[in-house]
């Protein structure tokens, strides 16, 4: 962390410059994990939301609650891999680039990982996610002539998630896509010499499947978006793969990267295909009984909720209130420092809403 | 739309050059960016007549700002609004490349972008001309102008309509011919805008060495295929020749508080100054930064942006 950028050999050294640009990203710094983590990730917040929401059926009625047949991490899992399949559908409808489906994709998945769809059922959060990422990949559209593409959808039920989806991703909305990283593959086997660029074409056409099944698993959670991309490419042409590998790395005779694909491969055939339409919709039918009452408006524990907020709400101002009053009194008219502490405390745990 | 093309990529930035987002979030319908709180920006330090540059203090500036650069290129970022409002100096003297509301990744070729970008006064020809496919050009164009105008203290191509900033920016460098930028008649919205001759850059920079006004002409060449890049930049000879870059700590820097507006201009520019750069793509209400932030003392502040766009 030298400030001075006087004599030295390397004048383009700088405090990243040490790790490779993917490493700094938020996708690799937040978003990776092991496959046991996702797993216990999963289970736990499953656990978390069944026990807050029997709690609110308990409070809404006692006893409520126990002939309910709430979610397992794996049912929820399977809902939202039906809607990652639904944002396809959407963006094959309104010819969006490969880019927002992507992305929407990912911000979808990564959603789920901070929160349930027990709370916040996928078919909403899927069309924010979509419009979001229509934003942040520089695709826009006016939420007007998205929301009237896509039936029984008002403008607000986009827009009524936004803040919840951008925070559940920590705003972190630069993704990286393993489709990218095909392109590359594939602009780079065309410079290596003997390549029939028939079986190319066709090794790229069939890769590009794979990578949209791809989509579909947790491998982007796990896996760097080029390991992803080249285990595709293995998948359509495991010749080509590694002529791609050796050409990239020719001092090696056998490239490590080579090593890491099989287990790629494996989540790809075993989980990218879309899940099975009568066993989600049996999840869809029960979900509807094991809602969490808060979230729905219009509801007994919905509107206690919001009564309680505002009541909280209300103590608030009223205590804000009196920190001024004791502060004019006093005399001076910005508050003794005491009372300013007071009212700072106050201030703080404003913004979590 | 802005805020969120800013936290996307402040998000994924960290450099010792680029302004650093401490945090981001919502509280009813706003979001808030928590930015590292800097004291001024290089547009007071320009218009502070009090201050004397030395050549070493502006090739310090310049190095931080390509490096700065260097790092958003590196990561696939085009900029888009470079000037020196936008270059902004923490009280240890570093300077941060800050505000990304027209900041885009790089389009894949074959895509379009929108040549409605980049404060007139540092808008790169091929832009005025309406080219729709460019790259990591704009921005040196516009770091060239900096450069310039560290050098002048003043503006150096400040044109008053889009059309006079090309002929601002033919005047003082020539008009270009084909030789000089193979297809720039073929541009989108290209129109002759008249002859003016070439003047070395030597007569107007009298004081400036030949290393520091070699590497201006190669950020302002106009063909942007041949404009030189911002690592090439930090590897040109001038930052390795005498004189050394200031420390940032012992860069000029003005007074702790602002006093009144900033002094009049003197350089027969009186006219400019009024009406100031037009910012076409920009909000007009955009925040100052350091103004806002002038109360809170040494500490982040939370800054407010619409996110309902």
């Amino acid at each position: 962390m030298t400030a001075t950028p006087a004599p030295q050999s390397e004048p383009v050294a700088s405090t990243s410059s040490q790790q490779s640009i993917y490493e700094a990203s938020t996708q690799y710094r937040h978003w990776r994990f092991s496959q046991e983590e996702l797993a216990n990730m999963r289970s736990s917040l499953n656990l978390d939301a069944v026990s807050a929401i029997r709690h609110a059926f308990e409070n809404d009625s006692p006893g409520s609650s126990t002939s309910v047949a709430f979610l397992n991490a794996e049912e929820e899992h399977l809902l939202v891999k039906l809607y990652v399949g639904k944002i396809s559908q959407l963006c094959g409808h309104f010819r969006f680039p490969e880019e927002v489906e992507a992305t929407a994709v990912t911000y979808l998945k990564r959603f789920y990982l901070k929160n349930t769809v027990m709370d916040w059922h996928p078919k909403n959060v899927m069309l924010t996610a979509l419009f979001l990422a229509t934003k942040t990949t520089n695709n826009p559209i006016s939420l007007e002539s998205y929301a009237s593409h896509i039936p029984r959808t008002a403008p607000s039920d986009v827009l009524d998630l936004e803040f919840l989806v951008a925070q559940s991703l920590g705003f972190d909305f630069a993704v990286w896509h393993p489709h990218r990283s095909l392109w590359g593959i594939w602009l780079d086997v065309q410079t290596i010499p003997d390549v029939s660029m028939d079986d190319l074409q066709k090794a790229h056409e069939a890769a590009t499947t794979h990578v949209r099944a791809a989509r579909l698993t947790d491998a982007e959670f796990v896996y760097t978006p080029s390991q992803i991309a080249l285990a595709c490419f293995s998948l359509a042409s495991p010749t080509l793969a590694s002529t791609w590998a050796r050409a990239k790395f020719p001092s090696l005779p056998h490239p490590p990267v080579l090593d890491v694909l099989e287990p790629i491969k494996a989540i790809i055939l075993r989980n990218g295909s879309p899940p099975d339409v009568e066993a989600v919709r049996e999840v869809d039918r029960r979900l509807r009984l094991c809602k969490n009452p808060e979230k729905i408006v219009g509801s007994n524990a919905y509107n206690k909720k919001l009564q309680e907020k505002e009541k909280k709400a209300e103590e608030k101002r009223k205590r804000k209130a009196e920190a001024a009053r004791i502060a004019m009194e006093e005399g001076d008219p910005f508050g003794s420092e005491l009372a300013k502490k007071a009212a700072a405390e106050l201030d703080d745990d404003d913004d979590d809403d | 739309m802005s805020a969120i093309r800013e936290v996307k990529f402040l998000r994924e930035l960290k450099h010792q050059n680029v302004i650093e987002l401490l945090d981001v979030f919502s509280s009813k319908t706003n979001l808030n960016l928590v930015l590292e709180f800097l004291d001024t920006d290089l547009e007071l330090v320009i218009k502070d007549r009090s201050l004397v540059f030395l050549p070493a203090d502006i090739k310090s500036w310049m190095a931080m700002t390509f490096r700065g650069l260097e790092f958003c290129h590196r990561n696939f970022i085009l900029h888009r609004d470079l000037k020196p409002n936008n270059l902004l100096i923490a009280s240890d003297g570093q300077l941060k490349i800050a505000d990304f509301g027209l900041a885009r990744d790089f389009a894949d070729p074959g895509y379009k972008m929108t040549c409605q970008v980049i404060t007139r006064w540092y808008r790169p020809p091929e832009l005025l001309w309406g080219c729709r496919y460019y790259s990591t050009a704009v921005d040196i164009w516009s770091v060239g102008c900096i450069f310039a105008e560290l050098m002048l203290r003043t503006p150096y191509l400040p044109g008053e309509t889009d059309m006079d900033q090309l002929k601002t920016i033919f005047r003082a460098l020539g008009t270009p011919t084909e030789e000089d930028w193979p297809g720039h008649t073929k541009l989108h919205d290209y129109v002759p805008v008249g002859q003016f001759p070439k003047t070395p850059l030597r007569e107007l920079f009298t004081a400036a060495s030949a290393d520091c006004l070699n590497l201006l002409s190669k950020c302002l060449i106009y063909d942007p295929k041949r404009r030189i890049g911002a690592k090439d930049a930090l590897n040109h000879p001038y930052f390795f020749a005498l004189p050394y870059p200031s420390h940032p700590s012992k860069l000029p820097k003005p007074a702790k508080k602002e006093t009144g507006p900033p002094l009049e201009e003197v350089d027969g520019n009186v006219e400019m100054v009024g009406s100031g750069p037009a910012v076409r793509a920009n909000p007009p209400n955009k925040l100052k930064r350091r103004r806002s932030s002038e109360d809170f003392g040494n500490r982040p502040v939370a800054r407010r942006l619409d996110f309902s766009k």
